[in-house]
């Protein structure tokens, strides 16, 4: 009983924090620029708004459509129940959760990539195929960061590998992650969330044609993703499952900050790269990581 | 009923199948699925129960003793043929009908007995000698199911490169067999594990069984035989056939011992069939060729969690060349399953549009909604997502490769890299499927074809339905499958008898169930709300364009040219292309096509080197007497020569 109840209690805490997210992206991005901008809860008004709305569905559209977007957010919410939270564990962990974590981002991706190319719309397929075709490195990048987390502890369950090392081979990682992070997510420089140009964009081009509900619930599938990196960056960097209860919600809470700001940082100040250099950026995660790798392979040897 | 009643049994109805097969297609699909549910009957009853079928008659067949051997090892490939032998010839009655074709119909439903007896005495065999003879049969029937339809000169082409590229494998085979005998005396097999001096002949082994298995390099005769046979044969022939080629690896890498190096190298083919297979699979635009280079994908992942076993089983009874081989033995299941089942649906589409390429197909849903769905379950299950079959098997696979990676032995070093490609080959095989499936089923029809497409009867649908189900079930309830794997893990390797199931399996089942159910409930629940709140049908918005058409879809070949491009090395694209000229450009055009690249560009290339070499020589030969007494005279007085000035003849 009191598992199902801490499941919830997760569940709401996860549904309900992730759409801040952007929200303060927006923010960090409107005060470099030296503009009053959105307010912080602007996502939450989108949401509530577009959930009310009717729908307008493709000719050609099948119900995979609408039900792919609602796969998916459920896939990214199973990665984010996997995590564990700080000293609090997680609710059923086992070993080789962390694989099904990152299978479970996979799933979240075909049935995007599925709804996307429902239209039969040239701009939603090309999103789609950015989409899976630059995967294949963050996928790299992600498995080298994990072995590296598994190599230094010697598990294979989430709860114990994310007790990081500390050093240059923490830093490297950080690093990693957090390119892993702006490329999943669809951010500056991989992405721009905020351009009109359609030719040029991911996510943004991939749900061109959703509207309503389904609209709201990719929307809110981006900001949990986003909030299940911020959090598996931080845990994977700070030590926060061998801290106090008070203290873990202090540092998780901060860490997600700190990357979120980062985000809206580097949004601000730098220009999304051309096509042609995502991958060259992709592929320096993946080294990133991979020396990570080495660093904790090297940190067990001595 | 013993195993061999049971056997005996199948047997005599598939004989019956065959000879009454060209008169009623009916009576031939009652009899074969007769004899494979009582295979699968006594393959279960080997797998689930305790004891071995071993049968031995004073019978000689070419000089031999038979033999018949079942255990667990073997009953577990015997369950994969019985399903997917049986689902093969439901489907077949409907797909390759009389009515279609009246020729070629009667000749495959006897073939098709014949492939099924002879992939099953293969199995059982357990005489050297007799293990060649099934071995040989089976090819050939193999051969006579790729070209039924041997009007088609494509078709024949493809099959002469299967029969030769399989003779080719069983040249290595018939070397180890008869070395085996030689060094043995005698053709009986079994666990020979002691005997340390038998252990180099395990390349021979894995030399003849990797080109069945259609392990890359190797793999040259799988892609066209796989696109131009028959979808049901394609189907069995991917989802059993090359299994039998991992068969024999997995059997005499368990009955022999191995060299050291073995499982160093089995990983590592592993791992590149598993990346390069899906790359190729990736840059197809032929449906059917897709799937068959997706199949050198999954061998090489059945030969990571092999080659890890190997590893795990020479460092001392590892844990995780446990779970590694648990992997291994169940990915044969797994895609098996989810093989034939997208060979089934391309053979639907096939069957409905007649033809193979997805840039002349799209839009199909509408018209074969059961197609549709059935082959997006196959798509994530050979993708592995969770929750499907196709996950749990690559996560056992991981799982062993990740502990022998923490464990820091002299394993991690192969245990990293392998890793790393596997996680990529998952990605490459979910761009690969989100392009198949949703090119050819989602969108606009390109064609007139595919406009006018037809669902298929109740027969084809049936074998997806049971092929889907399966899918579903093991990805949703492993743990009901363990005994059966853990007991050809015992046969393989006696310390792994009785081998408990990783802790974990049963939480990632009931995990499994509870996604499942969720996402379900999700979909469900949005697809209410979406119509509560008033839902309106328009042409696709496409920012405000306003007269869309068909050919402007997004193709496959530009789906997968990004992550193609990457690895443009290895795939030598060969482009001709009409760039439009002038302020009134006339025709243009551009095509794109993806060679068999070890084929065509070494294994021709090499060949025709060798064949201009005979053509040369063979001039010497040319029937006029008084050259040849020349030859004689000169090779005589050579010869002289060389005793003359010291060397000793």
């Amino acid at each position: 009983m009191m598992a199902m109840l801490e499941m919830l209690l997760r569940l709401a805490l996860w549904v309900l924090l992730a759409p801040l997210l952007p929200g303060i992206i927006n923010r960090v991005k409107a005060w470099v620029a030296g503009r009053r901008g959105p307010p912080v809860l602007q996502l939450y008004y989108d949401l509530a708004r577009l959930w009310q709305r009717g729908v307008v569905l493709s000719t050609l559209a099948s119900p995979g459509f609408v039900v792919g977007p609602a796969v998916a957010w459920v896939a990214v919410l199973g990665a984010a129940l996997l995590l564990p939270l700080g000293p609090a564990g997680s609710v059923f962990g086992f070993p080789g959760d962390v694989l099904l974590m990152i299978y479970l981002l996979a799933l979240a991706r075909f049935c995007t990539a599925w709804a996307a190319m429902e239209t039969g719309s040239a701009f939603e397929g090309m999103g789609a195929a950015r989409e899976v075709s630059y995967a294949v490195l963050t996928e790299a990048a992600i498995v080298a960061a994990v072995l590296s987390l598994s190599v230094q502890t010697g598990s294979v369950t989430l709860v114990t590998m994310l007790a990081p090392g500390t050093g240059a081979g923490a830093v490297l990682l950080a690093a990693g992650l957090f390119v892993v992070l702006l490329a999943e997510n669809c951010r500056v420089p991989f992405d721009d969330p905020n351009t009109h140009l359609e030719l040029t964009m991911i996510h943004e081009a991939m749900i061109l044609d959703h509207s309503g509900p389904p609209l709201a619930v990719i929307l809110h599938g981006a900001a949990l993703k986003l909030l299940f990196f911020a959090v598996l960056l931080t845990e994977a960097v700070l030590p926060v499952g061998r801290l106090t209860s008070a203290a873990a919600a202090a540092v998780l809470v901060g860490g997600v900050l700190v990357v979120t700001v980062g985000v809206g940082l580097v949004e601000s100040l730098l220009a999304r790269l051309a096509f042609r250099r995502v991958p060259l950026l992709l592929t320096t995660a993946f080294l990133l990581c991979l020396f990570a790798l080495l660093m904790a392979w090297k940190g067990g040897a001595a | 009923m013993t195993p061999g009643v049971l056997l005996l049994f199948a047997a005599s109805a598939l004989v019956a199948g065959i000879v009454a097969g060209p008169w009623s297609s009916r009576t031939w699909l009652g009899l074969t699925l007769m004899a494979t549910t009582t295979a699968l009957a006594a393959a279960l009853a080997v797998l689930l129960g305790s004891a071995d079928w071993n049968w031995s008659s004073t019978f000689p067949v070419g000089g031999e003793v038979l033999h018949f051997r079942l255990d667990g090892v073997s009953a577990l490939f015997l369950v994969l043929l019985s399903v997917v032998g049986g689902a093969g010839a439901a489907y077949a009655h409907e797909y390759w009908s009389d009515a279609e074709y009246p020729n070629s119909a009667l000749r495959g439903r006897a073939w098709w007995g014949g492939l099924v007896l002879s992939m099953a005495f293969v199995l059982l065999a357990s005489n050297g000698l007799h293990f060649l003879i099934g071995w040989e049969l089976f090819t050939v029937c193999a051969f006579f199911l790729i070209t039924l339809d041997r009007q088609n000169r494509e078709v024949r082409r493809a099959g002469w490169l299967y029969l030769a590229a399989s003779h080719a494998g069983t040249v290595c085979l018939f070397a180890f067999f008869c070395t085996l005998a030689a060094r043995t005396g005698s053709w009986e097999l079994g666990p020979m594990r002691e005997q340390s001096g038998l252990a180099p002949l395990f390349w021979l082994a894995l030399a003849g069984f990797s080109v069945k298995a259609g392990v890359f390099p190797l793999h040259i005769w799988l892609p066209s035989a796989h696109a131009n046979a028959p979808s049901h044969v394609s189907a069995i022939l991917s989802g059993v056939a090359i299994k039998l080629g991992i068969y024999g690896l997995v059997r005499f890498s368990g009955w022999l011992p191995v060299p050291p190096a073995a499982g160093w190298v089995v990983l590592g083919l592993g791992a590149v069939s598993a990346l390069f297979g899906i790359v190729f699979a990736l840059a197809q635009n032929d449906l059917k060729r897709l799937l068959a280079y997706c199949s050198v994908e999954n061998v090489g992942i059945i030969l990571i969690g092999l080659g890890g076993a190997l590893l795990g089983a020479a460092q001392g009874d590892a844990r995780w060349g446990q779970l590694a081989l648990a992997g291994a033995l169940w990915h044969v299941w797994n895609h098996g399953a989810f093989k034939s089942l997208l060979f089934f649906g391309a053979g639907s589409v096939l069957h409905a549009t007649g033809t193979r390429e997805m840039s002349r197909l799209g839009g199909l849903w509408r018209t074969m909604p059961w197609t549709a769905g059935l082959f997006a379950i196959g798509a994530m299950a050979v993708a592995s997502l969770p929750p499907l079959n196709g996950f749990i098997s690559e996560w056992l696979v991981y799982l062993g490769l990740f502990e022998a990676a923490a464990s820091r032995g002299a394993t991690a070093w192969a245990a990293l890299p392998v890793t790393i490609m596997l996680a990529m080959a998952g990605a490459v095989a979910l761009a690969t499927f989100t392009k198949a499936a949703t090119v050819v089923f989602l969108g606009a029809p390109r064609t007139q074809a595919a406009e006018t497409a037809h669902e298929c009867g109740p027969f084809m649908r049936g074998t997806m339905l049971l092929m889907a189900a399966i899918c579903c079930g093991v990805g949703l309830a492993p743990l009901l499958f363990w005994p059966a794997i853990s007991r050809a893990m015992g046969d393989w390797h006696p310390a792994w008898a009785n081998a408990a199931p990783p802790a974990a399996l049963p939480v990632l089942g009931s995990v499994h169930l509870a996604l499942a159910i969720l996402m379900l409930a999700a979909g469900a629940w949005l697809w209410r709300k979406v119509h509560a709140n008033g839902l309106r049908r328009r042409l696709t918005w496409d920012c405000g364009y306003a007269a869309p058409a068909a050919r402007m879809q997004y193709s496959g070949g530009s789906f997968a040219g990004i992550a193609a491009g990457w690895f443009f090395w290895l795939l030598q694209p060969e482009r001709t292309s009409r760039r439009p000229r002038g302020a009134m450009p006339g025709h243009a055009s551009r095509i794109e096509r993806i060679p068999e690249t070890v084929l065509e560009r070494v294994i021709v290339p090499v060949s025709n080197v060798v064949m201009r070499g005979s053509t040369a020589v063979r001039r010497l030969q040319h029937g006029r007497l008084q050259a040849y007494i020349l030859y004689l005279v000169v090779g005589l007085i050579a010869l002289g020569i060389f005793v003359l000035i010291g060397g000793s003849p």
